[in-house]
């Protein structure tokens, strides 16, 4: 039952933070390649607004580590 | 490697001012200024005189012509071959080439055109006559009869038909008529009579205003059938000869283009000639010119010009005034193998002139990353082999620089599989081949695999923050430098804390963890100002934040390996070799291509946003030296005899 909580909380912890990442992606993504269609020069730019919220599932990824490994 | 930058004026009679940018363009290594732009130049900017005016306009519509040869040919003949630039490509005898060029594509275009509108027509007539054909009586086919072709509006039949009658009278009962439609609202009428009366009948026609079909003079007195065949057999020879005009084209193209685009660069750096020119200052008999060379060509070029005008011309260095401190422009040198990833530095911002060269170190870290999230020795081996051959492709931009860099990261792969005892996911362990450190599909080395990933932050970001603090005090700038040792400090304040808390350090290093990390908010706080009491703390954090953004290097390694493992398991999981081979080629090859982009996109959000944010500002301008546009190599030894070509 324990082990059974504990993936159960490590899956939500990972899996809303992905979720949360992908709608903020989705936002950003959009408005990026608009942007790039206009200015090719902002790639560079645009590549690190997409790949920022990443640190959220990324920080979900630790959380899920710590509960797992406690 | 950033390159020192000299601000240089050239001072000179104008008398020599024509050779002087012919020189200056074929050394390709000084980037000039608007003389409208630079801060008390008390010279007037010079003015193009109307013989250079004159060639501009020339040169410009010389331009035009080829942009819209090379556009036609482009599309005529798949190749990106350029020609080798010769002795003759000078605008004058280009300008004689290409109007020679353009006159045999315009007439071979206008003759297309001329064809084509015939064939349109000719199709038209054939249409018609096709359906008249069938149904045109046999008495129009005997000797002594003619016949008249006409089409109609379906409404107008009834009075066609009074008109018929009104000639049956006319030629004494021998008139004919027979009416087709042909489509949905027009009638074909065919009207037989004898020969003798074609004038009266045609007159008739005419003064009732019924319009004729009249065919072409040369199908004109051909019965319905022969004009058939005649028209038939135009329309082949015409599609024969259209056939021969785009053969001819494509020749034409094929012989060309390449040729067309070494001239288009050649007339395009004549118009950068008469650009530089409007970047200069004049007085009555001298002329000035200002912008900026790297210090190691100063020398080159003074050398050059002495050689050439002796004191007449002269190259100065000059102080760099203050106002032009942040618009020196930043070239970059560095080996071959950095180029990709001084590109990906420059795709982030061209660095500034203060800023230090994040070039080598991106070109070390990015592969290293990828290579700790990849770790597999099968797929860094299959990446390496793709890597090599697009290499040999050629290909630019973008995508051939993520090529270039994919090449180091699969190497590094490679390395970290064998560390990892990864072969294609747990292939190698089935073999019995073990990791030479840890394995990380195993759940037991899972805080292993994560203490990797936050030392290698903790590393590179600290690395970061000390050429950060190494960077600020060399230019002397107290904020940064409080700013970045600040947090410096304060890590290392967190880090005494962490590790006495973990029980790692003596019980004494507690307090003295919370002083030291005091001590960098306090730093921090003292560069940002009256918010450093807000600001500072929340900075902090997101330098932890930081350092757990390192464990994406942790996430997408295990992310790849159990999806390795899943192909393999699945491939066993069937019982058909055959089918166990295609799951797990399919599982693979998508591992494998998400394994060469997201890391790649990954390892460098590490770069942009993690490791450049402690020390590097970038936003200034690219040195953009006034160079010619095709490949001249020049030298000071040789720099005569081109002048003279």
């Amino acid at each position: 039952m324990d082990v059974a909580v504990k993936a159960l909380a490590a899956a939500f912890a990972i899996g809303v933070s992905a979720i949360a990442t992908a709608l903020a992606q989705r936002a950003i993504g959009s408005a990026g390649v608009g942007a790039i269609s206009e200015k090719p020069e902002l790639l560079g730019s645009v590549i690190i607004l997409i790949a920022i919220p990443e640190t959220l599932v990324i920080l979900g990824f630790a959380v899920a580590a710590l509960i797992l490994l406690r | 490697m950033i390159l020192e930058m000299d601000r240089v004026q050239i001072w000179g009679m104008k008398k020599y001012l024509e050779q002087v940018i012919p020189i200056l363009h074929n050394f390709g290594k000084m980037q000039l200024d608007d003389i409208r732009s630079v801060p008390d130049a008390m010279v007037q900017p010079f003015s193009l005189t109307e013989e250079m005016q004159s060639e501009r306009e020339e040169v410009d519509i010389l331009i035009a012509s080829i942009n819209g040869l090379v556009e036609l040919f482009s599309s005529l003949v798949k190749s990106e071959v350029q020609a080798p630039l010769t002795k003759d490509d000078n605008i004058q005898e280009i300008k004689s080439k290409v109007s020679d060029v353009t006159s045999q594509v315009q007439y071979l275009n206008n003759r297309k055109k001329t064809i084509q509108d015939e064939l349109i027509s000719l199709s038209k007539y054939n249409e018609m006559l096709n359906v008249i054909a069938p149904v045109m009586p046999r008495s129009s086919k005997k000797s002594g009869n003619a016949s008249i072709r006409a089409l109609v509006h379906t409404s107008q039949m009834r009075a066609m038909n009074m008109l018929a009658q009104q000639l049956k009278l006319m030629t004494r009962g021998k008139f004919e008529m027979i009416s087709v439609r042909v489509g949905e609202s027009t009638n074909a009428i065919i009207g037989i009579f004898p020969l003798e009366m074609i004038s009266q009948v045609e007159n008739f026609m005419k003064n009732e205003k019924v319009t004729q079909l009249i065919l072409p003079e040369e199908y004109a007195y051909l019965s319905t059938d022969e004009a058939v065949q005649h028209i038939g057999k135009k329309v082949e020879l015409d599609h024969q000869e259209l056939d021969e005009i785009d053969g001819r084209l494509e020749r034409i193209a094929a012989q060309w283009l390449p040729r067309l685009r070494t001239w288009q660069l050649v007339c395009k750096d004549r118009v950068d000639e008469f650009e530089a020119y409007t970047k200069l200052g004049e007085t009555e008999y001298t002329f000035t010119l200002f912008g900026w060379i790297p210090s190691e060509h100063v020398a080159e070029l003074r050398e050059i010009f002495q050689k050439r005008f002796s004191k007449d011309v002269t190259v100065n260095v000059i102080e760099i005034p203050k106002e032009l401190r942040e618009t020196i422009p930043v070239s970059t040198q560095n080996p071959d193998a950095v180029e990709p990833f001084e590109n990906f530095v420059t795709m982030r911002a061209v660095p500034k002139y203060t800023d230090i060269d994040p070039g080598m170190l991106v070109a070390f870290f990015m592969p290293l990353f990828f290579g700790m999230m990849v770790g597999d020795v099968g797929y860094g081996l299959l990446m390496l082999a793709i890597s090599l051959w697009l290499s040999k492709k050629n290909i630019k931009g973008l995508f051939g620089d993520f090529f270039k860099a994919l090449k180091w990261g699969s190497l590094w792969s490679i390395l970290f599989g064998v560390l990892y005892g990864e072969y294609f996911g747990n292939l190698g362990e089935m073999v019995g081949i073990k990791p030479l450190w840890f394995s990380r599909g195993d759940a037991a080395n899972f805080t292993t695999l994560l203490i990797m990933a936050l030392a290698v932050g903790v590393g590179h970001i600290v690395l970061g923050l000390a050429i950060g603090i190494w960077n600020a005090a060399i230019h002397k700038s107290r904020n940064t430098f409080l700013e970045r040792g600040g947090t410096l400090v304060g890590l290392i304040g967190l880090f005494l804390l962490g590790f006495s808390l973990l029980q790692k350090l003596p019980d004494g290093y507690t307090i003295a963890g919370w002083i030291v990390l005091a001590v960098g908010l306090v730093a921090m706080g003292l560069s940002m100002g009256g918010t450093g009491v807000i600001m500072a703390p929340i900075e902090f954090v997101g330098v932890i934040g930081n350092i757990l953004s390192y464990l994406r290097i942790a996430a997408l390694g295990l992310a790849s390996v159990f999806l390795a493992m899943v192909a393999n398991d699945m491939a066993g999981m069937v019982g058909s070799v055959i089918a166990g081979v295609v799951i797990a080629v399919l599982i693979h090859s998508l591992n494998l291509v998400m394994g060469m982009l997201s890391p790649t996109i990954q390892s460098l959000r590490l770069q942009y946003v993690e490791f450049f944010r402690k020390f590097y500002e970038g936003g200034q301008s690219a040195f953009s030296p006034f160079k010619k546009r095709i490949n001249v190599n020049f030298t000071p030894s040789n720099f005569k005899e081109m002048n003279k070509e």
